[in-house]
Formats: structure tokens, C-alpha cells, sequence
């Protein structure tokens, strides 16, 4: 056999797969971290804390709660996380008599915004564009101030006053059963609702490790929720099953996030091929490129060419062979189809899925709600993208 | 310190690193980790039986501004929302000359739509009210709801005559009386939440619209059991565990202890 096809089927079986190994324990680490943070209660206590502040005033909780559910998702990764905190934020405002897909569209795009500031999403987009170890300086920190924490707020304005508006239509009331019991889970301490926020900030600040800051703040949040007063063993038992639980929760994204290095691998390979037919007629100026993404944002949706959870590491794999842009543009450019249209806008995302069949929103429903956010959002997120992004120094080209 | 208190000591760390080991999903579910899944007439028969009282805790655990509240309050709160929903049921049977619900839904203008949506175990939703004039009733739990009336002991503790559909359809009806009402005690019912010298949040609580609008469909539809008792029942057709799981619940804040399915067979 040829070695030169063998070595490059290699590459994209066995290199490729194994170079997302760094990205992957991120992963797993944030998904334990999510889990301590529902078993100790602090994600439900501020929840509830946050209702017991705004109180019936449909847009004063809703703003408040998409705050807090966009900063308990700077930290927290997985579907089960999303559930999880789904289960009780979604009764509560459907409770003040915010129609269901309404209360759903607000949450699932709070969730979104957060997810632009989260570490472990930082590292795992990341990726795509190069390995760890190239252009240390595009770090979480840098990243966030120069544009993350931009996005955050631009996100959760959008998504609270298209709610505002949306909830000027009607009202409505329903009579279900809550086979769950959320609220039964005991009050975590007050001075404990800061954690979540902790493995973040210390990246953002002291560009501290991010596993590290999930292990500090999540075994202080056991301990000072006094979830570690059993024995040894069965404190070992409730890291385990938290372990356990966190893993499952990101189980798909983990068989996804270890198939698309592949994809990625044979993009590359396949890249002269599209330079040579597509390179004449992709734009080259960082302008065009914005205007062109933010008309076709749509096509972020239903896993299209747009996101990088989905065909749009193809887009990404051609496009760097065609045009010399710099990586954080790059990396913004595609954070936002990925993010705000496919995490927090379609119905493809299995959390936005469970979420249609907890509150029983028909998906036409709910993509009326998301695509006008998706829209309105990422036109204003590429325009800052514009300002703070472009005409990049040379030392952020790879 | 002496040796055996070190190996005291010692002992437990020793046997969590080295000791036989059993990993979280490899841990065989014992019959205690088990939901107990009891006879529906079981269930519906228990519930039935609980005073209106008994149900405040159960109501008020489903409201945001819960932990807001003692029990003694939960209570006396619940106690005015029934009251408040059984008078406007009397004065609209009067002013209407009907307590059919359907009737009455009809007479005040309100659109009922009968869809029939699946529902999932986590969430099952009975019925809903959208302002300013629609009700829907979801046929999917009603018709489960239907099949579980020839179980044993259910009609005998529901009634011959109860119909499933009115009982809700009489619910959402109170919340349409809540939105043109605005003086209705549910309504102008307020909670400070916090103040800031002079300026206080108040809110209102929700939950207390539920529990008038339960009273104000017990009332009508003439039954002498709580409509709660329907969450537990319309969830049975979908999961038993979970409709158990409900009963145990809702008998616990009743500060009642479930019986378990061998106790039918010890009577």
C-alpha cells in the first residue's frame, strides 16, 4: 500500500482524533463541575434567590434571570446542566404567566449567551482553528476583553428585550404536573453562590488553569455545602457518581467532538481542490466576509455550512486556504452562527430539543421566537466583531 | 495517639483506596433504591381523603416565593384562596343559571379547543388558559385519564359522575375571571418582598390563583375531593413510578405516611 496514503489516513484516523484529546478533558472536567454545582444546590439556590428578588414582574425576573443563567453558563457545560437548571427556571416563569415559548426562547438563549464566555467552549473552538500550544496569546482573557464579554451583554439585551416584546402579545396559565421535585433541594449558603463564577474568573484574571479552577471551586462548593460529612468512602462515591453523571452528560459531544477532528483532517487535505475552484470568487476583505456571514447566519441552523458543530468546519477548513485572516476574527466569525444560531437557536441543539417536549412548544413556534434573535444578535454581534476584531496586528496570522 | 486509635483512623481511608471497590455504574440498585409503584386505586382513595388544608404544603412547593413563607402562612393563605375561589364560583353558577362548565365556558365567551398532544412523563400538562379568551384541554392525559376510571376503587373514590374534561375546563375558567377581576383577592394579595427605605417590592403569589381556581372547579363540578388529586391520577397513565412518586409527595406534606401496595393485601 502506498505509505503516503497510509500516512494520511493515519493522520485523519488517528492523529487527528488524538490532537482533541486537551480539548476533551476540558470538557469532562466542566461537566463535573456543572454536576457539583446542581448536587450542592447553588445553581437552584441562585435561581430561586433571583425569582424571590424580582418577584411577579414578568420582565424584572425574566432580566434577571437571564442574567444569572448566562453567568451560571460561563462554567457549566452539558445538556444535563441545561435540564437540570431547565427544570426550574422554565415552571417559574411560566408560573408568571409568561406563555411556554416564550419562557423557553428566553432561557435557551440566556444559556447561549453565557456559552460565549465559557472556558471550556473557548478551548473547544479553539481547536479548530489551531493546536494548543500556537498563539498563546489568543487566550480566555484576552478573548473576553476584547470581545466575550461584549457578546455576553449584547446576547442577553437582545434576547430580554425581544422577550419584552414578544410578552406584550399575551399571557397565559397552565395546570400541569411537576413530576420532579425541585424544590425540595435545601438552600445552598449565600456566601457559596459566587462559585460558579469562579473557575471563570480566575482564567479571565490570572489566566489560571481551567481544570484547575473547576477542582478549587468545585470541592469548596462540596465542602461548604457540606456534602463531604460522610466517610471517606462515601465521599469518594459522591465524586465518583458526580464524575460519573458529568461524563454522561457530555457523552455525545464527546463521541462528536472526537469524530469531527477527521472532518477537519480531510478538509484540510481537500482544501488546494477548493482554493482552485472557490478561491476567485471568496471575498478576501474582513468587511465582505462580515456582511456575507451575517446575511447568511440562517444557514447556521440544522447543522448547516455556517457552525462549527456542524458542516461549517468544512466552510472554516476552505476559507483559511483562500483568505489570509487573522485567527480571533476568524474565531469570532464563526463563534456566532455557532453559538447564538445553533446552540441557543435550533432545534437541532439536544438541549432546545428536550426543551420543546418538557413545555410542549411546536418547533414552528419556537424558531419564530430564535430566528429574529439569531438575526438582530448577530448582525450586532459581527459589528462588533467589525470593531474590535479586525485589521489584527501580524502576529495574530498563523 | 496510640496504635489502635491510628488504625481507627487509618481504617476507612484504607478501605475507600485499597478496599473492594464499586463504582457508581456498576452499583447494583438495591429493592430499597426502587420506586415503589402502587394500585392507582390506591392512590386516588389515599388523596382523596385529605382535608383542604392538607394541601397548602404540596401548592405552595410548586411557587417561586416558597421559601418565603412559614407553614402556618402557607395555610391561612391557601385557606382565603379557596375561599375566595369558591365564592366566585357560587356568583357566576347564579349569574350564569348553570354549573356545567361547559355551559358556563360557553356563556362567557371563551373559545375551548380540545387538542390532542402528546405529553412526556417529566412534564404533563393538563390544560391551559391563554388571555384574553382561549382554553385548550389536552386530550392525550384525559384519555389515559379515561382508562385508569375502570381500575378498582377509582370511581368508587372520584365519583360516578366526574368527568375529567369539565373538572379542568372549570379550572382555566377561574383564570379568565382572574383577568377581568382585578379586585379579586387573589389579585390584590401582596407580598413585600424587600424594601429599600421607602421603596418595597411587592409581589403577588401565584400559586394562590391555582389554589382558587382548584376551589372554584371543586366547587362546581360538586365533587368533595381536592382537584390536586388529578395531578398524581392524569400522571398514572403516563408513569406509575412517577404518579407513586407524586403521592408519596403529596401525602409527606400532608405529614402522612403512603402505604405500600402489601398493605391491601394485610386489609
Amino acid at each position: 500500500m502506498n505509505n503516503g496514503l497510509v500516512a494520511s489516513l493515519n493522520a485523519i484516523y488517528q492523529s487527528a482524533p488524538e490532537g482533541w484529546g486537551t480539548t476533551l478533558v476540558n470538557v469532562c472536567w466542566g461537566a463535573w463541575f456543572g454536576r457539583v454545582l446542581m448536587e450542592t444546590g447553588i445553581a437552584s439556590t441562585l435561581i430561586r434567590k433571583t425569582v424571590e428578588l424580582g418577584g411577579d414582574k414578568p420582565i424584572i425576573t425574566v432580566t434577571l434571570l437571564n442574567i444569572v443563567t448566562a453567568a451560571i453558563f460561563t462554567a457549566m457545560t452539558g445538556a444535563g446542566p441545561v435540564i437540570a437548571i431547565g427544570v426550574i427556571v422554565l415552571p417559574i416563569l411560566m408560573s408568571l404567566g409568561v406563555p411556554k415559548a416564550i419562557a423557553m426562547f428566553s432561557f435557551m438563549e440566556s444559556v447561549a449567551a453565557g456559552i460565549y464566555l465559557n472556558p471550556v467552549n473557548f478551548g473547544q473552538y479553539r481547536a479548530f482553528f489551531m493546536t494548543t500550544d500556537e498563539m498563546t496569546d489568543f487566550n480566555l482573557g484576552w478573548y473576553a476583553r476584547k470581545w466575550g464579554f461584549a457578546a455576553v451583554v449584547i446576547s442577553v439585551i437582545v434576547t430580554t428585550v425581544l422577550t419584552a416584546i414578544f410578552l406584550k402579545k399575551a399571557k397565559s396559565h397552565s395546570w400541569a404536573a411537576q413530576t420532579r421535585g425541585t424544590s425540595v433541594q435545601q438552600d445552598a449558603p449565600l456566601y457559596t453562590l459566587i462559585l460558579p463564577i469562579v473557575p471563570v474568573v480566575l482564567n479571565i484574571a490570572f489566566d489560571f488553569s481551567v481544570i484547575g479552577g473547576f477542582v478549587i471551586a468545585g470541592f469548596a462548593a462540596l465542602f461548604l455545602c457540606g456534602k463531604m460529612k460522610g466517610s471517606f468512602t462515601e465521599n469518594c462515591q459522591l465524586v465518583n457518581k458526580l464524575y460519573y453523571d458529568g461524563v454522561v452528560d457530555t457523552a455525545p459531544l464527546v463521541g462528536f467532538l472526537l469524530t469531527l477532528p477527521m472532518f477537519n483532517t480531510v478538509a484540510n487535505y481537500a482544501s488546494p481542490y477548493f482554493t482552485k475552484v472557490l478561491g476567485p470568487v471568496m471575498p478576501k476583505s474582513e468587511l465582505v466576509i462580515v456582511i456575507l456571514f451575517a446575511v447568511l447566519l440562517g444557514l447556521g441552523l440544522f447543522r448547516g455550512p455556517m457552525t462549527l458543530v456542524g458542516c461549517g468546519a468544512a466552510t472554516l477548513g476552505v476559507l483559511r486556504n483562500v483568505v489570509s485572516l487573522s485567527v480571533p476574527f476568524m474565531y469570532c466569525v464563526f463563534a456566532i452562527p455557532t453559538i447564538t444560531v445553533n446552540i441557543g437557536s435550533c432545534i437541532t441543539q439536544s438541549w432546545v430539543a428536550w426543551g420543546l417536549a418538557y413545555t410542549k412548544v411546536e418547533s414552528k413556534e419556537y424558531l419564530k421566537l430564535s430566528i429574529p434573535c439569531a438575526y438582530i444578535a448577530g448582525v450586532l454581534l459581527y459589528v462588533l466583531t467589525m470593531i474590535t476584531m479586525s485589521g489584527l496586528g501580524a502576529e495574530w496570522f498563523l | 495517639m496510640n496504635k489502635e486509635r491510628l488504625k481507627e483512623l487509618a481504617q476507612p481511608i484504607l478501605k475507600g483506596l485499597f478496599g473492594k471497590q464499586m463504582p457508581y455504574h456498576l452499583r447494583v440498585k438495591s429493592e430499597e433504591d426502587k420506586p415503589v409503584v402502587r394500585p392507582v386505586g390506591m392512590i386516588v382513595e389515599d388523596l382523596c381523603q385529605l382535608p383542604e388544608e392538607a394541601w397548602a404544603k404540596y401548592a405552595f412547593s410548586r411557587e417561586p416565593l416558597n421559601g418565603k413563607f412559614t407553614d402556618g402562612q402557607r395555610v391561612e393563605l391557601a385557606a382565603k384562596a379557596s375561599a375566595c375561589g369558591r365564592e366566585w364560583a357560587e356568583r357566576l353558577a347564579k349569574e350564569h343559571g348553570t354549573r356545567d362548565t361547559s355551559d358556563l365556558a360557553a356563556r362567557m365567551g371563551m373559545k375551548v379547543d380540545y387538542p390532542l398532544m402528546p405529553q412526556n412523563a417529566s412534564r404533563v400538562l393538563f390544560a391551559e388558559f391563554k388571555e384574553p379568551d382561549k382554553i385548550y384541554i389536552y386530550m392525550d392525559g384525559v384519555k389515559k385519564g379515561k382508562v385508569l376510571l375502570d381500575e378498582p376503587g377509582v370511581r368508587e373514590a372520584l365519583g360516578a359522575n366526574f368527568n375529567i374534561s369539565r373538572l379542568l375546563l372549570g379550572h382555566e375558567l377561574f383564570h379568565r375571571v382572574e383577568m377581568q377581576e382585578k379586585d379579586l383577592w387573589t389579585n390584590t394579595y401582596q407580598l413585600d418582598l424587600w424594601h429599600i427605605g421607602p421603596v418595597h417590592n411587592r409581589s403577588k403569589v401565584f400559586v394562590l390563583g391555582e389554589i382558587a381556581a382548584m376551589a372554584f372547579t371543586q366547587s362546581l363540578c360538586g365533587i368533595s375531593w381536592s382537584p390536586y388529586v388529578m395531578d398524581a391520577f392524569l400522571v398514572y397513565g403516563y408513569t406509575a413510578e412517577a404518579a407513586s412518586a407524586l403521592y408519596e409527595e403529596m401525602m409527606g406534606f400532608a405529614g402522612l405516611t403512603p402505604r405500600l401496595p402489601q398493605d391491601l393485601l394485610e386489609e
